[in-house]
């Protein structure tokens, strides 16, 4: 214990150094410095008399980066005053001071402290609900992640939302959006994020929404599954539709399986689907264009 | 990290399971070649426009990832290598709190010898953390820390912002101060609970 107050005796010494020093006028990065030495020494102190000492720093201010790093502090103090302190920046903070309060609410995990975030995600501004997200993704929270989406009214709420289920890799809630709310672009982007091929291989085969099936299908070759040869093939066959093609071909493109549009150019009987053909595989620097170009160059078929 | 570092990590059971997360993987190279292939596709006289993936910090981490294309992504010693029977973890606690130590120290080397002003290849070297970083959450999720796997986690955001090769060398530099220090605070608490943890035996 003797030791410890020894220890909090030099922090809050060195706290008052740097405001020595800032008198002093020439040296802000050194009281700096000094500041953040005296934070990061505060982690050996016992917590009900280091949380004074970084309560104070937050109230009297500083640089952004002080700030950021004083937050962070707290973050790591099991203190309930610590949790609170940080739910009242990220409730009446603004800007980045604000973001970063709510990431360290994050961090720290208190379950009250996170049930406050809530509130803050209602009634915060686009900046503010992408802060509460990431702190979700932090604190590994898929299901409130999952209510924000089903409750979304808003297109880009719910976008942002289901994009960070799958960044949080929630497979079983991003199925289950899709029941509920019904396939979109931004589940698409979701499949992609999460290299859900079999899901995007549902979509690619449905037509309802055709601009949906396009973009899956297209997806298809981005993730590039076990399948995906196989499945961009067998679409762009048995279906008539140019757009459909067109997309699967992309989605080949993408994949880079270049053999697989060979063999399409070959079973081609049209100029045009040849032509378009023979372009995808120049365009992916295939050296399977080279043979194609002598045939077709020699009148092959 | 040092070879009875790398031992204990072995030790603990967690890299075969965790050192190559496939799908972490495939989604990286997915992306890779996304970027890769946007670009041969601005040549192509499209007559339909193709959205790509646009997550979170999407096109940060899509800008990133197309200069780190062939990267080797693990910095471990091969598993291989390591002869588990050679080493005993006594305490698994212990050992966990060891590793991580270890990686912590290794990041914040890296950090520090970071180049803020060349992007490619402070990109390359970002890449290479988060993957670490990646790693160490899983590892600090299977163990039950769940504290620390919260910190790692919060890593993560900030590395994709450094490794965005868009960022001016001012915003690279107050991203790894601020790296720095919470690396710094962590390390720090790890070495105070080992210390009380040995002091309390």
């Amino acid at each position: 214990m003797h030791t410890r107050l020894k220890l909090l005796f030099v922090v809050f010494a060195m706290f008052a150094t740097g405001s020595i020093a800032a008198q002093d006028g020439n040296s802000a990065r050194d009281k700096q410095e000094l500041q953040m030495i005296a934070l990061e020494a505060l982690i050996h102190v016992p917590e009900e008399r280091a949380l004074p000492a970084v309560m104070k720093l937050l109230e009297t201010g500083g640089s952004d980066e002080l700030m950021e790093s004083a937050m962070f502090v707290l973050s790591q103090m099991d203190h309930p005053d610590a949790a609170a302190a940080l739910v009242s920046y990220a409730r009446t903070g603004s800007g980045e001071a604000q973001e970063e309060a709510i990431r360290m609410l994050g961090i720290n995990g208190d379950a009250a402290a996170m049930a406050a975030l809530s509130e803050i995600y209602a009634s915060g501004d686009e900046d503010v609900r992408e802060a509460v997200l990431e702190a979700y993704l932090i604190a590994d929270d898929v299901d409130t992640v999952f209510a924000i989406a089903m409750a979304a009214t808003d297109k880009e709420d719910y976008e942002k939302a289901v994009e960070m289920l799958a960044v949080m890799d929630a497979h079983e809630q991003l199925a289950q959006l899709r029941e509920a709310k019904g396939s979109s672009e931004a589940l698409i982007d979701a499949y992609i994020i999460s290299d859900n091929h079999e899901e995007l291989e549902k979509l690619a085969r449905d037509g309802t929404d055709p601009d949906v099936q396009i973009e899956a299908i297209e997806a298809l070759g981005i993730v590039d599954g076990p399948n995906a040869e196989a499945v961009l093939l067998e679409i762009y066959k048995g279906s008539v539709d140019n757009d459909v093609r067109e997309a699967a071909i992309e989605g080949l493109f993408i994949g880079d399986h270049d053999q697989a549009i060979l063999d399409l150019y070959r079973a081609s009987t049209s100029s045009r689907e040849k032509g378009e053909l023979l372009e995808a595989l120049v365009i992916m620097d295939s050296d399977l264009a080279m043979e194609v170009i002598d045939s077709a160059l020699a009148g092959d078929q | 990290m040092k070879d009875d570092e790398l031992r204990e990590f072995d030790a603990l059971g967690l890299d075969r399971e965790i050192a190559a997360p496939a799908h972490m993987q495939q989604r990286w190279h997915d992306s890779i070649e996304l970027a890769a292939q946007n670009e041969l596709r601005a040549q192509k006289a499209a007559t339909r426009s193709f959205s790509p993936m646009s997550f979170f910090w999407g096109a940060a981490m899509t800008t990133a990832l197309a200069i780190g294309i062939g990267i080797g992504v693990f910095l471990y010693a091969d598993p291989e290598s390591i002869d588990t029977n050679q080493y005993v973890v006594a305490d698994r606690a212990d050992a966990f709190g060891r590793v991580m130590q270890a990686h912590l120290r290794d990041t914040q080397d890296d950090i520090a010898s970071m180049p803020i002003d060349m992007a490619e290849d402070r990109t390359l070297l970002v890449l290479q953390i988060i993957q670490q970083n990646r790693l160490f959450e899983q590892a600090a999720e299977r163990n039950d820390a769940d504290s620390l796997a919260r910190v790692l986690r919060a890593f993560e955001p900030i590395l994709m912002q450094l490794a965005a090769a868009d960022i001016t060398p001012e915003e690279a530099a107050a991203l790894r101060e601020q790296l720095a220090f919470e690396l710094k605070v962590m390390l720090t608490k790890l070495e105070r609970d080992t210390s009380k943890q040995v002091t309390s035996t």
